[in-house]
């Protein structure tokens, strides 16, 4: 594992502990608000991590705009049972019934894709050329699509957050990131952590994808 | 929820070319699944689909929207039954329920009372073949088969089951299991490990052992993947349905009906689907007249599931001894359709296939899916449904 992994892993952590701080009182629960609030809920519960429109800029937390409800929905699920492991997210989730499982992906599907913030120098060509064929070698379009926006229960991973995919990809490929299956255990086992980090880098800067709008 | 999106745009792909060094890689493995899709954009976005990870709230059910024969009438029997799969019933009345990817459980629900699903065996992946034999719950996962005795007897605390047979071949693709004891043995099936690939003797099968684990033998093979099986009560025979191969057409080939009528058949998988069409790729040199053709084909991508003859006394006289199927749906074909069918075999190795209970679907989307079968005492019959998260229970009052 790269030192670089472990910063971010470190640097996550301090994010975790912040969204802990920004979960709702357990007072909460029982009173899930009507239907059409969950805009004002992600305002109070979400926004302060993951960005009012979406597109976090706190280390370690995801991009949300443009995400599909079936995948929010799912990894919302995972979180509650605590089958993903995030204290944070997971204390969040507790709190939540099954009808805002619902109401909060699905106003998450309601934030329009955004594009990641122009980095100060252009990407790195020969980085973004050997992330590319990573990513045809791997098969990662075979399920995410030829522009690595997803659907349905698969996520779009387009310009992610870059310390995010790495985090997802080394979980993944360790067995500490579940989903429903090991698909993506699997899919992942043979590629080194070098060639994850370069995945994650090329994804993170992916060009032109951030234009359509998002799925149901 | 689980609709397609249009996919009209394709994706601006990086001009820069990879270099030779990076090109020679060996491609990595695709999913099993995906062996022999088509490269078309509308194919490749069809992807496996889960069932939703929250059961439909009662009142938003589609109960009220089935539609039966006359005479029959459908009920929401329990709900909130996340991911409910097969269905079996202990002698004290206990109805099982399995799972598959999004519950890693199996509830128990008290037949009387308020139906609420209890769970009895947590975190268990793959929890999804059950049986109910003589007081044992028997379940299979993709890695391996246990029993649970006295288990109605036990349902806070199962304990540690006994572990019949550890050497399941896992996986992921065709790995949940299904399971019947008929004669003293326990049958179990092991789907290929891909949509299509020739499989090892480990695989494509129907197997059945000695209910202490012992004497394991092949009853069928070149069986793609089988979720359904149940024995004829008038001759013993085994039926069972089979899901056809992927990416080959929206409209071919159909999954089969097929019912087992001498040792070591083989019904046809990989080399020939449905009878009479031989595989693009590993039908080269077979001949499907080699192979048992199917008692009746179930249609294109149908996910033919649960399989249960009814051998209850409350349905009118034709449906004794006729075999239930529910045909759970495609997810890899643009109209979806789901069903309950029913199906007579004709007393010469074929069978007659008719639609039973419908309305699953709504503007091309699932409102619900049917899973397996439980025939009640009474004579009334349970449906689950994983889509929805929900069991109905069909009866039948006359006109």
């Amino acid at each position: 594992m790269s030192k670089g992994f472990a910063v971010i892993q470190a640097i996550a952590g301090i994010a975790m502990t912040l969204l802990a701080a920004a979960a709702p009182p357990a007072g909460a629960q029982g009173t899930p608000p009507a239907q059409g609030s969950y805009a004002q809920r992600y305002a109070a519960v979400c926004a302060s991590c993951h960005g009012a429109n979406g597109r976090s800029d706190m280390a370690g937390t995801p991009v949300l705009a443009g995400q599909h409800s079936f995948y929010a929905i799912t990894q919302l699920f995972l979180f509650r049972e605590g089958r993903r492991d995030n204290p944070a997210m997971s204390a969040v989730a507790k709190t939540m019934k099954d009808e805002d499982l619902r109401g909060f992906s699905e106003f998450i599907a309601t934030l329009p894709p955004l594009p990641a913030v122009p980095p100060a120098a252009p990407p790195d060509a020969a980085r973004m050329a050997r992330g590319q064929a990573l990513a045809q070698a791997h098969r990662c379009v075979i399920c995410h699509g030829a522009d690595l926006s997803g659907g349905q229960q698969v996520p779009r991973i387009a310009q992610q957050r870059e310390d995010y995919l790495q985090l997802t990809l080394h979980g993944f490929r360790t067995g500490k990131r579940p989903g429903y299956t090991q698909a993506m255990t699997e899919a992942l086992s043979g590629i080194s952590p070098e060639d994850l980090d370069t995945l994650a880098y090329y994804v993170a800067r992916f060009p032109g994808a951030a234009t359509r709008p998002p799925g149901k | 929820m689980a609709r397609l999106r249009p996919h009209a745009a394709t994706a601006a792909l990086l001009c820069v070319a990879a270099t030779a060094a990076w090109a020679q890689q060996p491609p990595a493995e695709e999913p099993g699944w995906a062996k022999g899709r088509p490269k078309t954009e509308a194919a490749t976005r069809m992807a496996p689909v889960p069932s939703f990870p929250i059961p439909t709230a009662p009142d938003q059910l589609p109960t009220a929207k089935f539609k039966l024969p006359p005479g029959f009438k459908v009920e929401t029997w329990a709900s909130g039954v996340l991911d409910a799969r097969s269905l079996r019933q202990g002698d004290k009345g206990t109805v099982f329920v399995s799972t598959l990817f999004v519950g890693n459980k199996v509830y128990a629900i008290a037949e009387k009372g308020d139906r609420k699903p209890k769970t009895i065996v947590d975190k268990t992946e793959f929890a999804t073949g059950i049986e109910y034999h003589k007081g044992a719950l028997y379940l299979a996962t993709h890695k391996q088969i246990v029993r649970y005795d006295g288990i109605e007897d036990k349902l806070d605390n199962p304990g540690t089951p006994a572990v019949l047979h550890d050497k399941l071949p896992g996986g992921q693709d065709h790995s949940w299991r299904y399971l019947r004891v008929n004669g003293g043995k326990l049958y179990y099936a092991v789907g290929a490990p891909c949509n299509i690939c020739d499989p090892d003797e480990a695989h494509a099968r129907i197997f059945r052992m000695n209910l202490d684990g012992s004497g394991i033998e092949t009853v069928a093979r070149g069986v793609r993947n089988t979720v359904g099986f149940d024995f004829d009560p008038k001759t013993g025979s085994l039926w069972f349905t089979d899901n056809g191969r992927d990416w080959l057409s929206e409209d071919l080939p159909n999954d089969e009906l097929n019912v087992v009528t001498k040792p070591d058949q083989h019904f046809g998988y990989p080399y020939c689907h449905q009878g009479n069409i031989a595989d693009p790729e590993f039908g080269w040199g077979k001949n499907c007249g080699e192979y048992t053709r199917p008692a009746a084909l179930l249609g294109p991508h149908a996910a033919s599931l649960g399989l249960a003859f009814y051998n209850g006394k409350m349905f009118p006289t034709k449906y004794r001894g006729a075999m239930f199927i529910a045909r759970h749906g495609p997810w890899n074909r643009t109209v979806k359709y789901a069903d309950i069918a029913v199906a007579w075999p004709d007393g010469k190795g074929g069978a007659k296939v008719e639609p039973f209970m419908t309305g699953f679907v709504e503007n091309n989307n699932y409102l619900g899916r049917p899973v397996d079968f439980l025939v009640l005492k009474d004579g009334s019959m349970l449906v689950s449904d994983d889509h929805a998260g929900a069991i109905y229970r069909i009866s039948y009052g006359g006109r």
